[in-house]
């Protein structure tokens, strides 16, 4: 994730533990970046893709030390060597990253079981840029055991191909993910499938259908290994793309994507597509998103990926679902305030790992964030910023325990970061936002 | 000493000095801590340093914007280690000085000289890093467990001596028409070069708390501070050039009531890294602790190092999870109760370098620019000069003739801006009658992150960790 050549401050100040490519990110992402172009725009993707393996090491850290209690998270960071650090795991972060970490992922975990409760029955979430988020295992996994009584969810995750495939590779790979994600290399996806004897290839996914002219890098290591049609099985629950009548430019039109039908009837479809695509002027976008249903309360979520783009693509892919999707809520989570002096530290640091956020330039203040929302024609716009949400949202008790997990000498530091970051929501069609808010306060 | 002097030399370089020779070193220091008390006792002129956590350029930036030891007399007050590239680098050339020039270079703990803050923070991964075993990191926590306590700062002066630091003694004169002198000046802000970027003198600060306790009850919209713009303000950065309307420094809330008659030698300076203990009434209790041993998590000790002040009143629990935050009241009693004009503890991070609190009672110096190479603070260091008059040695002596002349109306219910803090355990009458001893002339120098690769150096570019 890091720009290459520059050395990684908790890999040099950790030792072993963190240079082994969970921070450095080259262990995981085989598929990533094409090494024979260099376009600035590539090597940016190629940095933005690894920003999710950093994602990554930090949630395992956070579960490991026990601020999150969320079994998948191991799968996705490579297998790290044994620290000799007492007590330290496999991808140890400082505890301010810790908190944060716990703080963000708690916020929007609310903010997703609100907006399924109120949806009552079915419901449509979509994550853009979910990279190896383990949202969607963690919700399939409490409908399983019933923790959670959630109606059926379809579940969309959009990130880039190269992304997609190793998500794929990596839950094929893990039996306990299967478990919760039945995936079948004869494509046979039910969740009755037996594990699968061995894989020579990665899997062929139920559905593949190569990415055209696309800018994502090329997956050089792992190709699937088989084009098939959609699964008959799944095919009849689609009802037809909105779009499907203008879609007929070129073949193109369907990114490459695979699916998995969870449990009660509830589906994740994994669509490897450069999100740019979508951001082409909404009534002659041909991007179809197969599964995507426009009947259903649907939750879009951003978590630190539209601040990638620039203001207009971000909005335009916006646009793309709130002009298909009647009822359409929004959770976006980025950060906040680059004009003071820790903010213009931050950009400047990322621009080191040449991380550029165009949308931070725009949606400078919460109130920007809330009038960006406005504008694209939600209501029941709010936002708290991650320090906001670990002061009012954590209960006490919660905050006792997290306090007892590691000793958080960086208290003004804490303050100064989780300032920087937002996570604003708001809603538009018939779903009542209040209901929401109303007790995401408590 | 020649061997030392090597050391000194390699470790000013930034390159790490042999296992064998760090055992040596942490040998001869802790034969020379043991020998001093839990309160060190330091004659001014010093200059008082705080948090530096590794950011050995920076420290490099510090002795440059300072001065150089042993021609500057160094006061640090603890977190070394921890957090910063260089936590290794930066200890042991600050205890290589201490065994060099052990009269010019105080060092008291931080709460992360400890063995268990140090395994989470990163000294102990960077030892581990460098020398591929612990050793050394016991070595030096086993010198940690001998570092002073706090430090007790006598004979500091009223005013200002000439500046001899960065930018030698450069002095722009006080402009005529404000009638006053270099002797008036209390506190005074400089940068990196040497360059005054402020300055706010004693008797106009006492005018203007006078005139806020007239104006009672009005808004005292005291006018603009005469001492705006003494010195253009460096570009890089809004530093503190205008002063707050009727306050001193910014964040310093201090309006006057420090504000005594010239020419008093000023009351003493405690140095502590964290602050005060509800179990600690009198400097001298912190002198019967036994303090060889890793910080506890609770009790007095601990507390030294942990606590904060904060706007409440009286004793709060701290989010840090040990130690305590403070109130005006505590602090006022305390430095009374112990003929105190001024705490100095460092432990926060604060954006503008330094911060004074509680009508400048109790100051928090911030030695670490640009912190974790995240923050985009700038850094300070304090100057306290010495004492010319020959009343400075026994200023402890004199107190009560000292606290008798204050420079406050009685009845004003004064205090001006200072902010909160003064209700509480004691009356407001009763804390306005703890006058206190004028603090010492105060001047710091505001120093920005030094360039990684400007010293020939070997530095790695730091990247600091963002939620992403």
């Amino acid at each position: 994730m890091s720009a290459p050549g520059i050395p990684n401050l908790l890999s040099s100040l950790r030792g072993g533990r963190g240079g082994r490519g969970g921070r450095g990110g080259r262990g995981r992402g085989g598929g990533r970046g094409g090494s024979t172009t260099t376009s600035s725009s590539q090597i940016h993707d190629t940095v933005i893709q690894g920003t999710d393996s950093d994602a990554a090491v930090s949630r395992l850290s956070a579960v490991e030390l026990g601020y999150l209690d969320d079994p998948f998270a191991r799968y996705f960071v490579p297998q790290a060597a044994p620290t000799t650090t007492p007590g330290a795991g496999a991808a140890r972060r400082l505890p301010i990253i810790n908190r944060g970490t716990y703080t963000r992922t708690a916020a929007i975990d609310r903010l997703v079981s609100q907006f399924l409760s109120s949806a009552g029955g079915q419901a449509q979430i979509i994550s853009l840029g979910a990279g190896t988020d383990t949202r969607c295992l963690r919700l399939f996994s409490q409908q399983q055991q019933n923790h959670q009584h959630f109606g059926r969810i379809t579940y969309h995750e959009i990130d880039f191909p190269a992304i997609c495939r190793r998500k794929l590779q990596t839950i094929v790979a893990n039996p306990q993910l299967r478990a919760v994600l039945p995936i079948d290399p004869t494509c046979t996806a039910t969740p009755t499938i037996h594990p699968p004897p061995a894989f020579p290839h990665p899997p062929a996914p139920l559905t593949n259908i190569p990415p055209s002219s696309l800018n994502a890098p090329s997956s050089s290591t792992s190709p699937p290994t088989a084009s098939k049609p959609l699964h008959p099985t799944t095919a009849p629950i689609f009802p037809p793309p909105p779009t499907s009548s203008t879609s007929g430019e070129d073949g193109g039109a369907v990114p490459y994507v695979w699916s998995t039908l969870p449990q009660n009837g509830s589906q994740l479809f994994c669509h490897g597509l450069d999100l740019r695509q979508l951001a082409a002027p909404t009534p002659h976008n041909p991007v179809t998103l197969t599964g995507l249903r426009t009947d259903l309360p649907t939750l879009l979520i951003s978590e630190c990926c539209l601040c990638y783009l620039p203001p207009w693509e971000s909005n335009s892919i916006i646009s793309y679902f709130s002009s298909r999707i009647p009822d359409l809520g929004i959770v976006i989570y980025e950060p906040i305030r680059p004009d003071d002096p820790f903010g213009r530290m931050m950009v400047q640091n990322l621009a080191a790992r040449r991380i550029a956020m165009p949308t931070l330039d725009v949606y400078q203040q919460p109130a920007d964030q809330e009038h960006r929302l406005l504008q694209s024609g939600f209501g029941a716009v709010g936002y708290k910023t991650v320090d906001d949400i670990w002061e009012s949202w954590v209960s006490d008790d919660e905050k006792e325990r997290i306090d007892e997990l590691e000793r958080l000498d960086e208290v003004e530091e804490w303050k100064l970061l989780a300032g920087h970051y937002i996570v604003v929501w708001g809603w538009k069609g018939q779903a009542s936002f209040s209901e929401l808010s109303g007790t995401l306060e408590t | 000493m020649a061997d030392l002097d090597r050391a000194i030399a390699q470790l000013r370089a930034c390159r790490p000095i042999p296992e064998n020779e760090v055992r040596e070193l942490c040998h001869k220091a802790r034969e020379l801590l043991i020998e001093e008390g839990n309160v060190v006792t330091v004659q001014a002129p010093v200059t008082i340093c705080g948090d530096i956590h590794g950011q050995f350029h920076d420290l490099m930036e510090l002795f440059r914007v300072g001065g150089d030891v042993p021609d500057t007399n160094y006061l640090f007050m603890g977190d070394f280690v921890d957090r910063g590239f260089y936590s290794l680098e930066s200890f042991l050339l600050l205890l290589c000085l201490k065994v060099r020039y052990p009269d010019r270079m105080t060092l008291i703990r931080g709460n992360h000289e400890s063995r268990q803050i140090t395994t989470v923070y990163g000294f102990y991964d960077e030892c581990l890093r460098k020398y591929g075993s612990a050793n050394v990191w016991r070595y030096c926590c086993d010198v940690f467990d001998y570092l002073a306590l706090g430090a007790i700062v006598l004979g500091a002066s009223n005013t200002l001596s000439p500046s001899t630091g960065a930018g030698g003694g450069s002095s722009e004169p006080i402009p005529p028409e404000l009638g006053l002198t270099e002797d008036d000046i209390e506190i005074e802000v400089r940068n990196a070069d040497g360059h005054i970027m402020s300055r706010f003198p004693r008797q106009e600060r006492a005018r203007r708390a006078a005139a806020a306790a007239a104006a009672a009850a009005r808004r005292s919209n005291s006018n603009g501070s005469p001492t705006n713009g003494a010195a253009p303000a460096p570009p890089e950065r809004e530093v503190v050039v205008s002063a707050p309307s009727n306050t001193g420094p910014p964040g310093s809330g201090a309006s006057g009531s420090s504000g005594g008659s010239v020419g008093n030698p000023a009351g003493a300076v405690l140095c502590v890294h964290g602050g005060l203990s509800p179990l600690i009434d009198k400097v001298d209790k912190i002198r019967l602790l036994d303090r060889k041993q890793e910080v506890p998590h609770e009790g007095a000790m601990c507390d030294l190092l942990w606590s904060d002040p904060d706007e409440i009143d009286g004793w709060g629990l701290s989010p840090r999870g040990a130690g305590f935050l403070f109130g005006a009241d505590i602090v006022k009693v305390f430095n009374h109760r112990n003929d105190l004009s001024l705490i100095a503890r460092a432990h926060q991070l604060v954006m503008e370098g330094f911060k004074e609190m509680f009508d400048a009672t109790i100051v928090t110096v911030w030695s670490a620019p640009n912190y974790c190479y995240r923050c985009g603070n700038v850094a300070a260091l304090l100057e306290l000069s010495e004492d010319e008059s020959g009343l400075g040695t026994y200023a402890r002596s004199n107190g009560d003739v000292n606290r008798s002349d204050g420079g406050m109306g009685d009845g004003g219910g004064g205090g001006g801006g200072g902010g909160g803090g003064q209700r509480g355990v004691l009356a407001e009458n009763e804390l306005m009658s703890l006058r206190m001893r004028p603090g010492p002339a105060r001047r710091y120098r505001v120093f920005q992150a030094a360039p990684q690769d400007s010293r020939g150096m070997p530095a790695k570019k730091p990247v600091a960790d963002y939620f992403l």
